[in-house]
């Protein structure tokens, strides 16, 4: 190596302050850019995340099916009966929400706490539907006239089914 | 290279003073066009697998569409609490189909149950299919309604095998609530006082003896058309006429009991026959209500071709009830 040059480089120390600059410069643009590639990576793997949950909600709830085997008002007891079977093609169908409505739309009664029971009569463990399972709930204290309604089933995905029986 | 070129490219290397921009720049472009990819890819990804849960699903509702189950020949039986249904299941779909319950509803009491069934069709089978199920204090009278369940969801409704139009069409043969079976009718000889010979065979009816004492049996449905199902009681004044149009003479034959044996009860006891119930009936005796044997006895008498009428009286349901049913002929010889 050329001692003089170095030499004089150290002398002369008008064009360090330029280029150590300029590597402070560029390290920290490197910095920031790397800071940024993971800050971008981190929120496109949330967004993903959400994305997916999203569209994996949406897929799930394509898969339900409930299938109204019989709905039957006993109007002396003032409870409905609603026979399901799931036919769809996912397991762990729960019964969030049933709503009762007239035949114009016209909301009667909503119930939210709903017992699952087997066919046998005996309450489902799990309180829901794997593929093929059959089950019924009762709605008590329900006073309808002799009329034409609907029951809304709402699944704990968010599917909904409906099915009109005449009280 | 050109000389102006050259010499930019030059005065880019010397000068340093941009280095950090371009080095940033660069950077954050290939940053933005990584993350757009993967972004992209992640999202087109998502969405195939959507659009395949869709396809599923479209495949499956098609599938249900195409589900042509028929449960026809709907017919039930009532004994006591139990209610047996019988039906000829066909699958005139083009695809398989499981069925899984059968619903049965009482509708006069409102009460219902179900059966499992668990049967398989392939398309164009056909299964006959007998479920029983027990509905408490139900009747022979009441009316049922069921449906069969498949594994995709869809009902099968039960088709009786009567219903009201048919009913009319199968009385028309013979003009009334009941009906008679012509290939049934038979004629029985005697094989002591008040037995039947050959009983419950006997012979086929069209060719009589004349000189022998005979007793007739016939077929008979109740087919009540007009829908209330009722049942329908034949008194003792009920009979067989036979008159032969060549001599202008008549014989009759009233009705009789007779029990298993084939033994003629000395006293009628009126015959009762519910809706769609059929039962063979005997004719046997001169006297209206009761038979005492060899003096009761009846025989045709004379030769030569003759029509029988069935003059039948009594009561259908509440109401009064009398019916002609003609056209059967017979040759005595």
């Amino acid at each position: 190596m050329d001692l003089r040059k170095v030499w004089k480089l150290l002398r002369g120390r008008r064009a360090v302050s330029a280029a150590i600059s300029n590597v402070i410069l560029t390290g920290a643009v490197i910095a920031v850019s790397f800071v940024v590639l993971t800050w971008t990576q981190y929120r496109s793997s949330a967004y993903n995340e959400e994305y997916s949950e999203v569209m994996n909600a949406d897929i799930a709830r394509l898969k339900e099916r409930l299938a109204f085997e019989y709905v039957f008002y006993n109007q002396s007891e003032s409870k409905l009966l609603v026979y399901l079977m799931n036919c769809g093609t996912i397991n762990d169908t729960t019964v969030k929400t049933v709503y009762v409505t007239t035949d114009i739309g016209e909301v009667k009664e909503v119930f939210s706490d709903i017992n699952l029971m087997d066919f046998s009569d005996v309450e489902i463990a799990d309180q829901d539907l794997d593929k093929g399972e059959e089950g019924y709930f009762v709605l008590s204290s329900l006073i309808l006239n002799p009329d034409s309604y609907s029951v809304r089933v709402v699944t704990g995905r968010g599917s909904t089914f409906d099915h009109a029986f005449v009280a | 290279m050109p000389l102006s070129l050259r010499k930019k490219s030059r005065k880019l290397k010397n000068n340093s003073k941009g280095f950090s921009s371009v080095i940033g720049t660069t950077f954050m472009v290939l940053v933005m066009i990584f993350l757009g990819t993967s972004v992209f890819l992640w999202t087109l990804s998502q969405n195939t697998l959507y659009n395949e849960a869709v396809r599923t699903r479209n495949q499956e509702e098609t599938d249900r569409l195409s589900e042509g189950v028929i449960a026809l020949g709907g017919n039930y039986s009532v004994s006591e609490d139990s209610v047996t249904v019988l039906a000829i299941l066909k699958n005139a779909g083009s695809v398989t189909a499981k069925l899984t319950n059968l619903w049965v509803i009482d509708t006069n009491q409102s009460k219902y149950t179900y059966e499992p069934v668990n049967l398989n069709l392939n398309p164009g089978d056909i299964e006959p299919v007998s479920c029983t199920v027990t509905i408490p204090n139900t009747h022979a009278n009441n009316t049922f309604v069921s449906w069969f369940v498949t594994a995709r969801g869809n009902t099968v409704p039960l088709e009786r095998e009567l219903e009201e139009g048919v009913v009319v069409a199968e009385v028309a043969q013979g003009i009334g609530y009941l009906a008679m079976d012509f290939d049934k009718f038979k004629y029985f000889e005697y094989a002591s006082a008040y037995g039947l010979k050959d009983f419950p065979t006997g012979s086929g009816g069209y060719n009589v003896p004349a000189a022998e004492h005979v007793a007739f049996g016939v077929k008979l449905t109740n087919y009540d058309p007009s829908g209330r199902k009722r049942s329908l009681t034949l008194n003792s004044h009920s009979l067989i006429w036979m008159y032969f149009p060549t001599i202008g003479k008549k014989v009759v034959w009233q009705i009789v009991s007779v029990d298993v044996n084939g033994t003629v009860q000395p006293t009628y006891s009126p015959t009762t026959l519910a809706y769609q119930e059929t039962a063979t009936v005997y004719f046997a005796s001169a006297s209206d209500g009761s038979f005492s044997g060899t003096n009761d006895k009846v025989k045709p008498g004379s030769g030569g071709p003759a029509a029988i009428n069935l003059l039948l009286l009594g009561t259908i349901g509440s109401d009064e009830y009398g019916q002609n049913i003609p056209f059967v002929s017979v040759y005595c010889s």
